[in-house]
């Protein structure tokens, strides 16, 4: 009984939101009620998601304290998650170190929590994208081992566009005759972006855009079986 | 005063150049500067994602439309009644912690029952006409002639997408045949996509490599003034 | 109603007609005995196997769908007694990620090799959360690594500190983006609308294989609408080039808002 009355809830909010494209821009009446519903939904989504937050809290200083109680291998960089955890919520939700107070921006650049975040989330973050240029090359180099004819093809196409943007690019290749200067690198990767690299992608994003609007119909028409389980 | 903030300025770039190379040392091997940096990186970020989720959306959004006064703690004017409205993602959301209790753990599932509504809603309507509909025009315009007067060019690359699009539709028409019995037409599909995914991959190089550049360039100017 | 709904609610009326009207149809998808090796293998090797869902949280259709593969994936590593590991970076994924394994687990038969702490949340934000898992990836040393949802540019640190230690590294995204990274450095790559396929299909149930027919007739459709107005628009052009101009007006409000 709980589990359809769940599918019915998931059915109509679903339907709702379906509706309201259809549904012509009005104040008032039905659908005056549904556009607004519609435009309610996304906020509704990011407070219970906060609220989740402590599902996550709960999970997270959990697996950690345990792995220090337990003395488990490691268990010195637990100290440190949660340390750290507790200092970042404590002066976070303080707001310590801004200029207002509370009253203040809870990202304000000088606050203690902003000073943490230009001080280790901020090169954090661009040290470990940095990261993709080495595994760019390490993933190019494997797939050039594999040699088969779909990666040789991904990885010349690839050559063909980082060639075709260097600043030399229009350079090399230029003692081709005439008729043959669309070879160019700098030409050919131009043509590759606008011709195969656009029937790919679009290929792509429609087939993507079929399967996600399949997945959503099987949960709206309540085609799925493993929607509501119970937990252990 | 100046002083103090020099030294911690010092002590922030320092935490900075420390962190970038616990983190490009994970390139040789896992090691303690690397586990130490992922570890702090794992506290602070969970931390702060969960404090700005509560100043940020909790506090405007749920906690100042069912108490106005609340409006005033962050400087904001209180607005002129209570939102009710606000109850029902409270609600749904209290039911979401209720999963923490076995006994009631169910009525959680409203909750998801809520949250997976909205988001096939949306996805429906979204994809159906930003991606299916929008992209199926942007093929059909690439590849029917504007006018009467077109060159050969135009013509040679409005076939070649025609032809490159419809193979590689093709191409997912087919996966569920199992890939030996593919034809030659899914076949040039699959190549299609490889060459867009080529092309995806050279894109994005250079842009990783000028992150990495910028990291080198801290390191170098910021933290040893070599630069 | 405008001309674009129209073709919307055209293309919506054909897919869910095609769900509903499914049939038996025997299906496949290259990698479905991969998972199943992969997880043996595992067993063979006895070492654990991660499965990441995606980086995005359960607003994403994507990060359900990976859900979906989830089970599958549980239900395989319950039958050959394979430890399955699942960080997680959104608490309601971690939720709904420990009542799928756990469904998977009593179906197997073997809920006693299931336990919730196996599914771990780590932060929110995605680095965050890449920068432990390949952690944890290289510390662990797993057989298999299967990652599947949404990613964005974190997919190339998890699939390249995977290759490096899993013996099987399997992927599914329709991110359009992040597709040719995992291409580039995964053993098996599930392109866009094969990851959702894949997923109705490893479950085996008739619902799901209803969702592909759903699939298979939307893309028909596309196929068709494309080869239909170009055919029609160079017959115009040729027969009729005084009408070109009006059939290009229709065509443009039919498919409202795409470009060149």
């Amino acid at each position: 009984m709980k589990r359809n009355l769940a599918q019915v809830v998931l059915s109509t909010v679903a339907l709702l939101i379906v509706l309201s494209a259809f549904l012509p821009d009005t104040d008032g009446g039905f659908s005056g009620i549904v556009k607004s519903a519609d435009s309610y939904f996304p906020i509704w989504f990011s407070i219970i998601a906060v609220f989740a937050f402590v599902l996550g809290a709960s999970s997270l200083i959990g697996s950690h304290v345990r792995k220090i109680k337990d003395r488990e291998t490691d268990w010195q960089y637990s100290v440190v998650t949660v340390l750290s955890f507790a200092i970042v919520l404590i002066v976070g939700l303080a707001k310590l170190g801004g200029a207002s107070g509370l009253e203040g921006d809870v990202s304000d650049p000088a606050s203690v929590l902003g000073r943490i975040f230009s001080s280790v989330l901020s090169p954090l973050h661009a040290t470990l994208f940095s990261l993709l240029a080495f595994y760019m090359a390490s993933a190019a180099f494997r797939s050039f081992r594999i040699r088969s004819l779909e990666t040789t093809v991904l990885l010349v196409s690839a050559s063909i566009i980082i060639i075709g943007r260097l600043p030399f690019a229009s350079k090399l290749f230029s003692f081709l005759p005439d008729a043959l200067q669309w070879l160019r690198p700098d030409k050919l990767s131009l043509w590759m972006l606008l011709v195969p690299n656009t029937a790919g992608q679009r290929a792509v994003l429609i087939t993507v855009s079929l399967g996600v609007i399949a997945v959503a119909l099987k949960y709206i028409l309540g085609m799925s079986r493993d929607m509501f389980g119970g937990q252990k | 005063m100046i002083c103090v903030i020099t030294s911690s300025s010092h002590f922030e770039t320092w935490l900075a150049a420390f962190l970038t190379l616990a983190v490009f040392s994970f390139l040789y091997r896992d090691n303690p500067f690397y586990k130490f940096a992922e570890h702090l990186f794992v506290g602070v970020s969970a931390a702060y994602w969960m404090v700005l989720g509560f100043w940020s959306t909790l506090w405007p959004n749920a906690v100042v439309p069912l108490f106005p006064d609340a409006a005033l703690v962050v400087g904001a004017t209180p607005p002129a009644q209570r939102d009710l409205i606000i109850l029902v993602p409270v609600i749904l959301g209290l039911m979401m912690l209720l999963k923490m209790v076995p006994r009631y753990a169910s009525w959680g599932n409203y909750t998801t029952a809520f949250i997976i509504g909205t988001t096939a809603g949306y996805s429906l309507v979204r994809y159906l006409r930003s991606d299916f509909i929008y992209q199926l025009g942007s093929i059909i315009k690439s590849v029917i002639p504007e006018s009467a007067n077109i060159g050969l060019p135009e013509v040679f690359n409005s076939i070649f997408i025609l032809l490159a699009t419809i193979s590689a539709l093709y191409y997912f028409l087919r996966i569920r045949t199992n890939k030996r019995s593919a034809n030659f037409i899914s076949r040039c599909g699959l190549l299609v996509l490889m060459t867009a995914f080529g092309v995806s991959f050279g894109s994005a190089v250079m842009g990783r490599v000028t992150l990495l550049v910028d990291r080198l360039y801290f390191l170098f100017s910021d933290w040893m003034g070599i630069l | 109603m405008s001309s674009d709904s129209l073709l919307l609610l055209i293309t919506l009326v054909v897919i869910a007609a095609a769900m509903l009207r499914h049939r038996d149809r025997k299906s496949e998808v290259d990698c479905i005995p991969e998972i199943e090796v992969a997880v043996r293998k595992a067993a063979e090797l006895n070492r654990p196997a991660y499965f990441i869902p995606g980086s995005r949280d359960i607003d994403n259709i994507q990060t359900i769908s990976a859900l979906s593969m989830l089970k599958v994936v549980a239900r395989y590593c319950a039958e050959y007694d394979v430890e399955l590991i699942i960080p997680v970076s959104k608490s309601m994924v971690m939720e709904r990620a420990r009542e799928v394994c756990n469904a998977a687990y009593e179906e197997a038969g073997f809920s006693d090799r299931w336990s919730s702490s196996q599914v771990s949340y780590t932060t929110d934000d995605p680095l965050g959360f890449v920068a432990h898992v390949d952690g944890m990836i290289a510390r662990a040393k797993p057989a298999v690594c299967f990652m599947f949802g949404f990613f964005a540019g974190e997919s190339l640190l998890l699939a390249e500190s995977s290759y490096n230690v899993a013996e099987v590294t399997i992927a599914g995204t329709a991110v359009p983006s992040q597709i040719p990274f995992f291409v580039a450095s995964c053993d098996t790559t599930l392109i866009g609308e094969e990851f959702f396929a894949a997923s109705a299909m490893l479950s085996g149930n008739q619902e799901d294989i209803a969702m592909l027919q759903g699939l298979d007739a939307g893309k028909q459709l596309a196929i068709g609408i494309i080869l239909a107005v170009v055919v029609l628009s160079y017959l115009t052009l040729i027969f009729k080039p005084e009408m070109y101009e009006s059939f290009l007006t229709i065509v443009d409000n039919l498919l409202h808002g795409g470009g060149r």
